[in-house]
């Protein structure tokens, strides 16, 4: 079966600035992988290149053993939803509204939704539990609403692969816990989860595979534990090993908010 | 948030519209019963002293109001849509003005070709919209958000120049000049009497424009999102841009030279709307535009009747009302920003 998402010899520059260079990894379908990384590493950059949002400077991306440039936009749009980390809404868009967005690449051009879409939107809407929030604006939403009322779009384009920018940034830690319970439902349910994640400790406890992208040195793709060693960490995230202590160690966990890791 | 039928809200706007479109005819310093001028619209030929009133002077100038508050309330909404923001109105961001300075040069320049019918005062009314339009798009994009205070400047320094540029064509030229008194009018904001082929040539090209504009209102909800958002969900963010602009620089061209610069109706009627119908736009652009029609019919009647026998322009009332309002909704963004 080929992998849901690989990268060959990846590189990407941002003008003259190499963002990163020779990055190749897979991601096998119904995996639940984790991006781990030093701010401006390129994580999102790499989220919004499977998405079809930037293109690769050189290299080849596959998703589904074929060449990202051999997808159509709307394909794409309906094999890989990304779900971003910043959204604002103009206007008092109502969350059902919001929601209904996802089903635009299902949809002929200039066509409306039709009955079977407003059903996928209404199943999106039940999938992350905010039936009670439908009528609401999406402008008044609290973090953590908005966070559900983002993964419902990107469960109404039905992907294969959902991906996620930082989803649990500015979250308090129950918001956090609950989240991270309903991307494994989803995994279980056959998505293919790809998200970028600051909190080691939710990654260790709740994805099964982490791709670390180091800077200035090559990425490295395996399951969890063998990826969140103190040695590789230290390489990544340029802090000496002492420090690391409780992110590294796989029985307590400690939550702290905040970007620890901040350069 | 419930909100009312698409269908029984758009049925209800246009009875609306026809009842202020005939109420409106029958006003003015002859009065003509409301009964009579249905009369006179069914029998045109039987409709006698009366017919000549409501034919040549009062019919044309209720259709061309309507037509000038249509384009211009549909033209806000698809700009809103498009920069995301519900300050953006083509007379805020120097659409008009730059239609009208465009048009003002077309009256100077080629006076012949100008005043009977649209021929290049539209034209060049159009090239002035659309050029302004490109350039407050340039200047207004920041990264990729659009900065309110350059959009609004861009739209300031637009004003100036047509003030400068038209007081400049006023030199040298007599008071009795047919075109200086366009000019003027324009820059009031005074609806005319246009002839019936300008009002025929004017309402087909403005229904066509709605109409195309119509499955872009769509596109502009899956833009409320952002730009990049929208891209990712299939929609070619690029093209939908530049449909938008060209039409909203139609209409907009339309709208001036048929009533000059007239501000603020396409940031008063949609906000409104908004209010009652939500932010969809493909629900508020046709609402917008009988809105907008009706909106302006009664404005302009307000004007040509209130202070009889002198007549003020509606682009005055429409000031008095629309810049206490736009006052009002840059406040709130200023305040949902710094949030």
């Amino acid at each position: 079966m080929p992998a849901a998402i690989e990268f060959r010899n990846v590189h990407f520059a941002h003008g003259k600035r190499a963002i990163f260079d020779d990055m190749s990894f897979c991601i096998e379908e119904r995996e639940m992988t984790a991006l781990v990384g030093p701010n401006g590493v390129g994580k999102t950059t790499l989220l919004k290149i499977v998405a079809g949002l930037l293109r690769p400077t050189s290299g080849t991306v596959l998703l589904q053993g074929r060449a990202l440039e051999s997808w159509s936009r709307r394909e794409l749009s309906c094999y890989a939803a990304l779900v971003p980390q910043h959204l604002d809404v103009p206007f008092a868009f109502r969350v059902d509204e919001i929601v209904a967005q996802g089903r635009v690449p299902h949809l002929r051009r200039f066509a409306g939704p039709s009955a079977r879409d407003l059903e996928v939107v209404e199943s999106a809407i039940k999938a992350v539990d905010i039936l009670d929030l439908r009528e609401r604006a999406y402008s008044d939403l609290s973090g953590g609403e908005r966070q559900r009322v983002k993964i419902a779009i990107g469960l109404a384009q039905q992907p294969k692969v959902m991906m996620l920018d930082e989803p649990t940034q500015h979250l308090d830690l129950g918001r956090q816990i609950e989240l991270m319970g309903l991307l494994r439902t989803l995994n279980q349910s056959g998505i293919t989860i790809v998200a970028a994640m600051h909190d080691l400790a939710l990654v260790r406890e709740n994805f099964s595979s982490v791709i670390l992208l180091m800077p200035e040195a090559v990425s490295i793709a395996g399951p969890t534990a063998e990826v969140l060693r103190p040695e590789l960490l230290e390489r990544a995230f340029l802090v000496d090993r002492s420090s690391l202590g409780r992110h590294v160690s796989a029985e307590s966990f400690t939550y702290e908010r905040g970007n620890r890791y901040e350069r | 948030m419930r909100r009312p039928k698409t269908s029984s809200t758009l049925v209800t706007l246009a009875v609306s519209l026809l009842v202020a479109g005939v109420a409106s005819a029958g006003l003015g310093a002859v009065r003509v019963p409301f009964a009579s001028v249905i009369r006179a619209l069914l029998h045109p030929a039987d409709a006698g002293d009366a017919g000549i009133i409501l034919f040549t002077l009062r019919l044309p100038r209720v259709i061309a109001a309507g037509l000038v508050g249509a384009g211009l309330s549909a033209t806000g909404v698809l700009f809103q849509g498009l920069f995301r923001n519900p300050l953006a109105d083509p007379f805020v961001l120097g659409a008009s003005g730059g239609a009208a300075l465009g048009g003002a040069i077309a009256v100077f320049l080629v006076p012949t070709m100008s005043i009977a019918g649209i021929g290049a005062t539209a034209l060049l009314a159009f090239a002035g919209s659309l050029l302004t339009m490109a350039v407050v798009w340039s200047l207004a994009r920041a990264g990729k958000n659009y900065a309110v205070e350059n959009m609004l400047l861009a739209g300031f320094a637009i004003g100036t120049m047509l003030n400068a540029a038209s007081s400049a064509l006023e030199l040298g030229k007599e008071a009795s000049n047919p075109g200086m008194r366009i000019l003027t009018a324009w820059l009031h904001g005074e609806v005319g009497v246009p002839s019936w082929t300008q009002v025929l040539i004017i309402t087909v090209v403005e229904l066509a424009a709605l109409v195309l504009a119509i499955p872009l209102a769509r596109q502009l909800n899956t833009l409320a999102l952002g730009e990049e958002y929208a891209e990712q969900l299939g929609v070619r963010v690029g093209q939908l841009r530049i449909m938008v602009v060209v039409i909203g620089s139609v209409l907009t061209a339309l709208a001036v030279s048929l009533g000059g610069l007239i501000g603020f109706v396409g940031l008063l009627v949609p906000h409104v709307l908004r209010i009652i119908l939500g932010p969809d736009h493909f629900r508020l652009l046709p609402a917008a535009a009988l809105s907008g029609a009706m909106f302006l019919i009664v404005a302009d009647t307000i004007a040509r009747t209130a202070f009889a026998p002198t007549e003020i322009p509606v682009g005055l009332l429409t000031a008095f009302i629309g810049g206490p309002a736009f006052l009002y909704l840059l406040n709130q963004k200023k305040r949902s920003a710094s949030l």
